[in-house]
């Protein structure tokens, strides 16, 4: 049966592909039919720029996930890695810069910083301040808070290392001439992001999230979004300075630091207290996803704010998420916006490889390496050093220092605002993109060898246990814990909690309201409810009544009128039945 | 939730009589009907006699919260009594019922319900609240602690 079914997603895969190819193929004929009969130029390249603009969006969300499909299937990578590389494939350098046979140029090289048209740059930077939104949404204070000595310590760290290293490897190689030259600073600021994305997922594999290595890894993960944003704000206003033709001094440092940490500050302060208060006025209107897209539409108007501010806009986008993340909305709004973010965010993944100048590369192939290299040492050492100042062992800070290892989005929008910015050259760009896919492709292999081996600490962990208590109930058959798990879902919804489905193998549901938060997971005939302290008395009743009303139901079963009765019923309708011959007669 | 808007003088008593599980549940009845918060009173006996009979609503340390759910209600009512002297209600630990918090809800309407129940008894809980109320002299009093 598996063996069929795997045959059958292998057909599917060739057909998908093929069905891609063709399409692909024929999107040239179509941009030539437009240029015949709308006479938009002899080769396209005179097309309307909204025009150009659908043609392009057409070609990079067919090619990147057909990119980060294959790469995912094939390749067991992540998809981001197949999106970026068909980016720098079909981009304005490569395929995409060639003046193709009736269709010309696909994507012409912007006459600005960017080197793909601004109405394109302007859906990538659309789909950046999305996934940063989504990213505050995901950001567990919680799980900071608990952990916040260890996080904080190895974010720090790690943050520390990788920043003073990025900065040294510029002046190195001659690209700055100073510690507060433009490109040091981006240099250095593109390689303190992490994207524990990826790690999470391994520890999840091997059973180790909740251990004092994962708990650790995830906690100074948020702590290093946090002070990466807020290095980019400073970094972004001391490039401002520096390119307005002003000279720098320390006691200008000093303001912009505090301008872009105040600001942080001021508008992380105003999100978290107005957080509730601005989720109970969305309430009201009770439509889902009309409550989604006023949180984006407000997520919008921050990261606007801030960029008015003289910070980047990506910073607004997290700082909204942010205070949304302490609301029971956070499920809502991250399963509402789930398809518009997987319609943009490879979008954008797509174009920072477009923004990859090949040729230029050649002679940045060794800086590359060299960066790339000093960004796996400074994260590892940074935060394998800093695992080991909290009591973890040679075995466990390793496990840490790979685990921050891998740079995602964040490094990749960060170099983005740079380009941009024109404080990194195409050349440079292009290396902090191989560093970025170097190290998410590094990190799992070497974190699969490390996790195996014994515990990773030096003493016992003494850290604060979470205030949680679960219940476990245990069921005759796997149906009748799946019956109780989806009555229990439909009680609390009837209590007006938000309960979403997480995007897991085995049924597991989020069920929030205000400061209450439930976890509800079915794994096989066993219902489990992960309960926080706070909430704990509503969770037991509501259980306790479901549970009666599921003891009221096997009674009214043993009501139910005879099988043979209701087959007869049933069957009845379809087939009628023959008269016998004597009632014939 | 504001239980402020959900408990009013009129459905409070500080001195339950009822001798037994039957009389209490019947007096509370009593008080929700004369507070014109119920209007089908037999209803409103059979769901909560429905939910007593499948398992005694009697907690821990005092506490019985006689429930049900029935379209006799179109929200959520309650009523809350106070019994010095305690009565048998086949709590969890067998100790007799000092404070009782009855709920009727509508059977198909969302809303907290539960979690008003949830939030009372979590009050409850604690020792010196209960202490509060026993000592309480009048039904603001007992507002006052509850919403406190």
């Amino acid at each position: 049966m598996n063996l069929k079914n795997n045959r059958g997603s292998d057909s599917l895969s060739r057909r998908l592909i093929v069905v891609i190819g063709v399409l692909l193929c024929a999107f040239p004929f179509a941009a030539w039919a437009v240029t015949v009969t709308g006479g938009n130029g002899e080769h396209g390249n005179d097309l309307d720029p909204i025009v150009r603009l659908m043609l392009q969006l057409a070609v990079i969300l067919i090619a990147a996930n057909t990119g980060g499909y294959l790469f995912r299937r094939f390749l067991h990578l992540p998809s981001v890695i197949g999106e970026v590389t068909v980016g720098i494939l079909i981009g304005p350098y490569a395929l995409g810069g060639f003046d193709w046979p009736l269709f010309g140029t696909p994507f012409p090289l912007g006459d600005g910083m960017i080197p793909v048209t601004t109405e394109l740059y302007g859906i990538a930077v659309l789909a950046s301040i999305l996934l940063l939104f989504v990213s505050g949404l995901e950001t567990d204070v919680g799980m900071f808070l608990r952990y916040s000595v260890k996080g904080t310590v190895v974010g720090i760290g790690g943050i520390l290392f990788s920043f003073l290293f990025g900065v040294w490897c510029a002046l190195w190689f001659n690209l700055a001439d100073s510690f507060m030259h433009p490109t040091a600073l981006f240099l250095g600021a593109i390689s303190t992001a992490t994207s524990v994305g990826i790690t999470a997922r391994i520890l999840s594999e091997h059973k180790r999230m909740d251990s004092p290595e994962g708990v650790t890894i995830l906690s100074a993960a948020v702590l290093d979004d946090v002070l990466c944003i807020i290095i980019l704000a400073i970094v972004t206003g001391i490039t401002r300075v520096e390119q307005a033709g002003g000279v720098i001094s320390w006691s200008e440092i000093g303001w912009i630091a505090g301008k872009g940490i105040l600001f942080w500050l001021i508008l992380t302060s105003i999100g978290l207290l107005t957080a509730k208060r601005m989720a109970r006025f969305v309430k009201t209107v009770r439509n889902p996803s009309t409550i989604a897209y006023i949180s984006l539409g407000l997520a919008l108007f921050m990261a606007g704010l801030s960029e008015m501010a003289g910070l980047a806009m990506i910073i607004g986008a997290y700082i909204s998420g942010l205070a949304f993340s302490q609301t029971d909305l956070v499920d809502l709004i991250q399963n509402q916006l789930h398809n518009v973010y997987h319609a943009l965010v490879p979008i954008f993944f797509c174009v920072m490889g477009m923004l990859v100048d090949v040729s230029a590369m050649q002679g940045m192939l060794v800086f590359g390496s060299v960066y790339t290299v000093i960004a796996v040492a400074s994260k590892v050492l940074g935060c394998g050093a800093a695992g080991w100042v909290t009591g973890f062992n040679a075995r466990g800070s390793l496990r840490i220092g790979l685990g921050m290892l891998p740079r995602g989005e964040v490094a990749l929008i960060v170099a983005g605002i740079g380009l941009a910015a024109g404080a990194i050259p195409t050349e440079i760009f292009g290396a902090a993109i191989m560093m970025t896919l170097l190290t998410t492709l590094a990190a799992p292999p070497m974190l699969n060898i490390f996790l195996r081996g014994g515990p990773g600490m030096r003493t016992k962990n003494v850290e604060d246990e979470p205030a949680a208590s679960n219940i476990t109930l245990t069921f005759p058959s796997y149906d009748i814990a799946e019956f109780l798990m989806n009555r229990l879902v439909k009680a609390f919804r009837i209590e007006e909690f938000f309960v979403y489905r997480l995007p897991v193998d085995i049924p597991t549901y989020r069920v929030r309201k205000d400061e209450l938060s439930f976890t509800i997971v079915q794994d096989a005939d066993k219902v489990e409810i992960t309960i926080m302290a706070e909430g704990a008395d509503i969770a037991r009743y509501i259980l306790l009544e479901e549970l009666l009303s599921l003891q009221d139901l096997f009674e009214a079963c043993s009501e139910i009128k005879g099988l043979d009765e209701m087959r007869l019923d049933i069957i009845k309708g379809a087939i009628e039945p023959t008269p016998a011959p004597e009632e014939k007669a | 939730m504001n239980i402020r808007k959900i408990l009013t003088k009129e459905v409070i008593s500080l001195d339950m009589q009822g001798e037994n599980k039957e009389q209490v549940i019947e007096e509370m009845l009593d008080m929700l009907t004369a507070a014109g918060k119920v209007t089908n009173r037999k209803a409103a006996a059979k769901a909560i006699w429905d939910r007593e009979k499948k398992m005694s609503t009697g907690m821990l340390n005092g506490i019985a919260i006689p429930h049900g759910k029935s379209d006799c209600v179109d929200s959520l009512v309650v009523a809350v009594g106070v019994h010095k002297n305690g009565v048998e209600f086949q709590s969890v630990d067998r100790q007799p019922a000092h404070f009782l918090i009855m709920t009727l809800s509508p059977a198909n309407r969302t809303g907290p319900h539960i979690q008003f129940l949830a939030e009372i008894s979590r009050q409850l809980n604690d020792a010196s609240i209960r202490d509060r109320i026993l000592g309480a002299t009048t039904k603001d009093d007992v507002i006052d602690i509850l919403t406190g």
